[in-house]
């Protein structure tokens, strides 16, 4: 464990995205102190320029506070992107596994079903499904996780399949270990580190797509998450420039930090692929 | 049974050639004969037959080809466009039209009252719901001669006039539709009317091509040479198409409200939000009376009060619209100006509501509604989300359903809502456009009908004294009650009377004449030099 | 792969491929019309007024009152003649919009796609020459900006610059409106257009090449091979270019690959913010008017380009890469 952070610590930019990182999900924990209230109600007039008005970034079309917006907006945003992240992994972890340790037909049907899913464009797909189900937090949930299983279950069936020949997992599967055990016990501990360094990529990838889906009103609309905010501000751009770019700015500093954090996971877990990748940047 | 000519009450028919023409000089300036006007259309409509469509951009175009037996003054008086001069019996059943003579069909074909007899008894009756409603009271509809249309109804229906506007039942070409399936007759493809302008070109996606009709049966009329509508699909495309200068005028949904008060500064546009007198819409939160408690009109009555409808108008709309007061549009015949909506009080609304015996909870809130925005463009979003925080200052929790235009359509038509947000045209005559909306025989499983549900015996009556009363005065004397009546009970929760904005170069003369708008045929429209 | 075997892994592939784009289409068509709403409810909620009559003489026109397992088979007969059914809402038949619309998503991703690549490519290697100096961290930081900022979020930013503020270029459109170009003028025009939707586009993928070329170049200079090509004698460049930018080419074809057939799909973003008339936002128009064969007719198109790009890559890669035994 020791190891591991020192070994994280080296990369600076990981450290930089970490701390990011603390202080978003600090604002989101405190933003209900910061901004009592509700992030709907109007506060002032609209189009009220940055810095006027006790408006730190502003107001919008409607006379809300666009810095309430973002900070109420950042508990959305992390929740939805942990929560379809996880759903994701629960069954791209499921898959791979179920192919890559069981081999043969199995793992043909599923390859075959997870290149068909890879098929479909899946920002389209997951536009489509939101539609059908009728945009709520759910529906994007859902089907976040739906769009972004696909290269969990094939980097987790990659590691079982080099997994499942190494001669512990034989020597258990000789001691009449049941399958599951083996799985669960032996070969998905060790499968974990590639896993980690993923899922902290699709978080990010989870904000961006739901980011996207709010922009173009496929979003709860009971929630002001941060896509919804630029797309309210995208057709008075011209009327209200901080509408669009300060919510547009976290989205990118969390989605950064994420990334940043993700590499320091993979140099942290894979030290000698961290040499070859040039070394802490 | 012979009706002498004494019977008949003579209709005064003036001359709207000679008056535009007349007004135009009384201005200092002679109609002048040349040039493209280029306008916007938006979106782009499926067909330009009118008849086989009834959406909005048809409804702009089509009456450039198209042409009714009238059409209506801002003041909703009528005024003669394919029928010279009308009459009507004293008993109200009887209407007898006077086509104009020498009108030709765009293939040179002759217009006859044959083709006024196919167009309302055959063409508008298969294809159009509102037509249809009102036609199917007509007994008989015969050519008298060439010339003469007469049409007995089986009750005396005192806004049946309203029904000949161009936009309502425009003359189509019998020669070319009769026999034939309407919806895929090549005519469609092809509109062949009576009007100013014939089709030349339709590039989808692109622009549509209208060029003068050289055989038009005004004299020295159309002014323009050529109507040419721009497909521009982005809204801010259009707006600097139309600070540019690449077209001359903007209408109906083209330009967004916040856009307005910019293009109000520049000195070339002028903006005008009169020409929708016919039309009407009125917005309102529509509910679901089958939804416990809008049933109770009390919380109708206290969520009415609730809303600060001057704030929609000014910072939502940006001052283009009127706060509504009332059901029937003012612009409506038999609107009831003595019938108003109380103000704006949100410490009466929640009095009511905590006397109606809806406490609030721990939170604050009474009860929670579901409510689905409608889908078509971001300021009704914006209007949902300025309702959801009036509504929270009396208690109740608005919960936001997002939908899009299908499933918004078929949700409020099957009754699967509980508020939405909705605005509906009141055609000129409360009969024909308001009384949809409130009578128990009209709930249907389909929008513009009785979707809410509500279900009042007096509304009922009402509402079909001044259906079938002939004389005007006993019209406005059970609608003045009707109106009292719906703005006690709150059956929806009228929110704007909507005007669209035409912006249009002040070069551009002759626009805005009519209760129609820009819905007209754009004959004596004329670019000064 | 020897050539002779060429003829066999295709039509292998192909029936895969067809079967693959079979199974889309069928669940496309179910999805679609589980969506709550259709066209004939559309078109009345839009009419001003409604009756039941109408909605049903409408459904009956869209061919909408027949079962469902009916309408698949009609369509799916259709589909077979390359028949993609007819848009009632346009009226046209649904292949002459697609035809109409493919073309400029086609520049765009096209465009797009090779400034990502060129530029990426060149980018990545750049910094893995000069790994860890300080073009490194510039080019590595500038990429993961582009990587982590939302493409719609991106453009609007490049419009609020150069259209708004400065008022270089034009902010939405293919071409000016209302003015009749043609030849040289009008191919600058719409090249003016074309700047900020492509850059926009182009720089996330972009981002993603620079890293993946830098990641793989700087794992393959480690590798014998090119220490012994190295300790031979063989000149730096020589090196570079043949061995090291040649190994570390196949992890990007693949990811190339798998980038065209999404950027068809993907450009319903860029073509929302820019108003570009492209497929992606016409499939999103039909998805909210309910345009059911519109709607199919593009899920169709980009998934049979998906599968092209596909099997594209694996011959590329099999070219690239002699080793390489391409799987049937």
């Amino acid at each position: 464990m020791r190891e591991f952070w020192r070994r994280f610590r080296r990369n600076r930019g990981a450290l930089a995205g970490l701390v990011i990182l603390v202080l978003i999900i600090l604002l989101a924990a405190f933003a209900p102190l910061l901004y009592p209230g509700s992030p709907w109600e109007m506060a002032t007039a609209p189009f009220v320029p940055p810095g006027e008005e006790g408006m730190l970034l502003g107001s919008d079309s409607l006379g809300r506070d666009v810095a309430a917006g973002i900070a109420h907006g950042a508990r959305i945003s992390l929740m939805v992107g942990a929560v379809s992240t996880i759903a994701a992994l629960s069954i791209g972890v499921t898959l791979g596994a179920v192919a890559g340790y069981l081999g043969g037909v199995v793992d043909d049907a599923v390859m075959r079903f997870t290149e068909f899913f890879q098929t479909i464009p899946s920002f389209v797909f997951a536009v489509l499904l939101v539609a059908i189900f009728t945009p709520t937090i759910g529906s994007v949930v859902f089907a976040i996780a739906v769009v972004s299983w696909p290269p969990v279950a094939r980097v987790v069936r990659a590691e079982f399949l080099s997994l499942r020949s190494r001669e512990f997992v034989q020597a258990a599967e000789v001691l009449g270990k049941s399958r599951i055990a083996i799985v669960l016990t032996d070969i998905l501990p060790n499968a974990l580190s590639p896993i980690v360094v993923l899922s902290s990529l699709m978080v990010a990838s989870a904000i961006l797509l739901e980011s996207a889906l709010s922009f173009l009103g496929l979003g709860d609309p009971n929630l002001m998450t941060w896509g919804f905010l630029i797309g309210a501000g995208r057709s008075v751009i011209r009327l209200a420039w901080w509408m669009s770019v300060f919510p547009g700015l976290a989205i990118f500093l969390t989605v950064l930090a994420l990334n940043l954090v993700g590499e320091g996971l993979s140099d942290a877990l894979n030290p000698r692929l961290a040499r070859q990748r040039g070394g802490a940047t | 049974m012979s009706l002498s000519r004494r019977g008949f009450m003579a209709a005064a028919a003036s001359a709207p050639v000679l008056m535009r023409a007349s007004e135009a000089l009384a201005q200092g300036i002679a109609p002048r004969r040349g040039g493209t006007l280029q306008m916007m259309l938006t979106p782009e409509p499926p067909v330009l037959q009118i008849g086989v469509n009834q959406q909005g951009p048809t409804l702009v175009a089509a009456p450039k080809m198209f042409q009714g037996l009238l059409t209506f003054s801002p003041a909703l008086e009528p005024e003669p466009v394919l029928a010279k001069s009308w009459t009507i019996s004293p008993d109200g059943r009887e209407y007898v039209f006077a086509l104009q003579e020498g009108v030709k069909w765009h293939d040179g074909q002759p217009f006859t009252a044959e083709d006024v007899v196919f167009s309302i008894m055959k063409f508008h009756m298969e294809l159009a719901p509102r037509a249809r409603a009102i036609f199917q009271l007509i007994e008989t509809c015969e050519a008298r001669d060439p010339l003469t249309v007469r049409m007995v109804l089986k009750q005396p229906f005192q806004p049946f006039l309203l029904m000949f506007d161009a936009t309502a039942a425009a003359m189509v070409p019998k020669h070319l539709f009769d026999g034939r399936d309407y919806r895929t007759a090549p005519a469609v493809q092809r509109p062949v009317g009576t009007g100013p302008f014939r089709f030349v070109e339709w590039q989808r996606g692109n622009f549509i091509r209208l060029d003068r009709n050289e055989e038009y049966w005004k004299p020295g009329q159309p002014y323009l040479d050529s109507i040419i509508y721009r497909i521009i699909p982005d809204s801010q495309s259009r707006r600097l198409a139309l600070e540019s200068g690449q077209v001359l005028l903007s209408q109906t949904n083209d330009i967004e409200p916040f856009d307005i008060p910019a293009l109000r500064q520049r000195p070339n546009l002028e903006v005008h939000t009169a020409g929708w007198e016919y039309f009407s819409p009125l917005s309102w939160i529509e509910l679901n009376h089958r939804v416990k408690p809008l049933d109770d009109a009390r919380v109708r009555r206290a969520m009415s009060m609730a809303i600060d409808r001057n704030f929609i108008v000014n910072r939502l709309w940006f001052g283009v619209g009127k706060p509504a007061t009332n059901p029937v549009a003012s612009t409506t015949r038999f609107h009831d100006p003595s019938a108003r909506l109380p103000a704006f009080n949100v410490a009466e609304a929640n009095r009511i509501l905590d006397a109606a015996g809806y406490p609030r909870n721990a939170q604050g809130v009474r009860f929670t509604l579901k409510h689905m925005a409608l889908p078509y463009g971001e300021i009704w979003t914006r209007l949902s989300e300025y309702l959801r925080q009036a509504m929270r200052n009396i208690g109740i929790n608005f919960e936001m359903e997002s939908t899009d235009a299908g499933s918004w359509a078929r949700r409020v038509g099957n009754w699967e809502y509980e508020t939405t947000i909705n605005f509906v045209y009141q055609f000129g005559d409360p009969t024909l456009g308001v009384e949809r909306t409130y009578v128990s025989t009209n709930i249907q499983r389909v929008t513009f009908t009785n979707t809410g549900g509500y279900a009042n015996p007096q509304v009922d009556a009402l509402f079909l004294r001044a259906r079938t009363a002939a004389a005007a005065a006993e019209r406005q004397a059970a609608f003045s009650e009707v109106q009292k009546l719906l703005i006690e009970e709150v059956p929806q929760i009228w929110l704007m009377e909507l005007s669209f904005p035409t912006i249009h170069d002040r070069r551009v003369r002759n626009v805005i004449t009519t209760g129609l708008g820009v819905h007209k045929s754009f004959d004596d429209v004329f670019i000064a030099g | 792969m020897e050539p002779s075997r060429l003829p066999g892994f295709l039509l292998r592939r192909g029936a895969k491929a067809a079967i693959v784009i079979l199974a889309i289409v069928v669940c496309n068509f179910l999805l679609i019309h589980a969506a709550p709403g259709d066209p004939a409810s559309v078109i009345a909620g839009q009419s001003g007024a409604a009756d039941e009559r109408f909605l049903a003489q409408l459904r009956e026109q869209f061919g909408l009152d027949k079962p469902l397992h009916v309408q698949l088979w009609i369509y799916l007969k259709g589909v077979l003649t390359l028949d993609l059914g007819f848009s009632h809402r346009q009226q046209q038949p649904v292949w002459g919009l697609i035809a109409e619309r493919l073309p400029a998503t086609l520049l765009l991703t096209g465009a797009a796609f090779a400034f990502a690549l060129a530029a990426g490519v060149t980018l990545g290697a750049l910094a893995a020459r000069r790994v860890g100096t300080w073009a490194d961290s510039l080019i590595t930081v500038v990429a993961l900006t582009f990587y982590a900022t939302p493409i719609f979020w991106v453009g609007l930013m490049l419009v609020l610059f150069f259209s708004v503020w400065l008022e270089w270029l034009p902010s939405f459109g293919m071409a000016t409106v209302g003015v009749e170009l043609t030849g040289v003028a009008a191919v600058l025009d719409v090249a003016k257009h074309l700047v900020l939707p492509a850059a926009t586009l182009g720089l996330f993928y972009l981002a993603v090449y620079a890293r993946l070329t830098r990641a793989t170049m700087l794992e393959v200079a480690d590798q014998d091979f090119v220490k012994t090509a190295r300790a031979k004698g063989v000149p730096e460049g020589q090196v570079v270019r043949r061995h090291v930018l040649r190994n570390a080419l196949l992890p990007v074809i693949t990811f190339a690959g798998i980038q065209a057939g999404q950027l068809i799909g993907g450009s319903i973003l860029v073509e929302t913010v820019f108003a570009w008339p492209g497929i992606g936002r016409l499939a999103f128009d039909a998805l909210l008017a309910r345009d059911y064969a519109v709607l199919l007719g593009v899920f169709f198109c980009t998934s049979v380009m998906v599968v092209l790009f596909n099997l594209l890559t694996d011959l590329l890669y099999a070219v690239v890469d002699p080793r390489v035994e391409v799987e049937g």
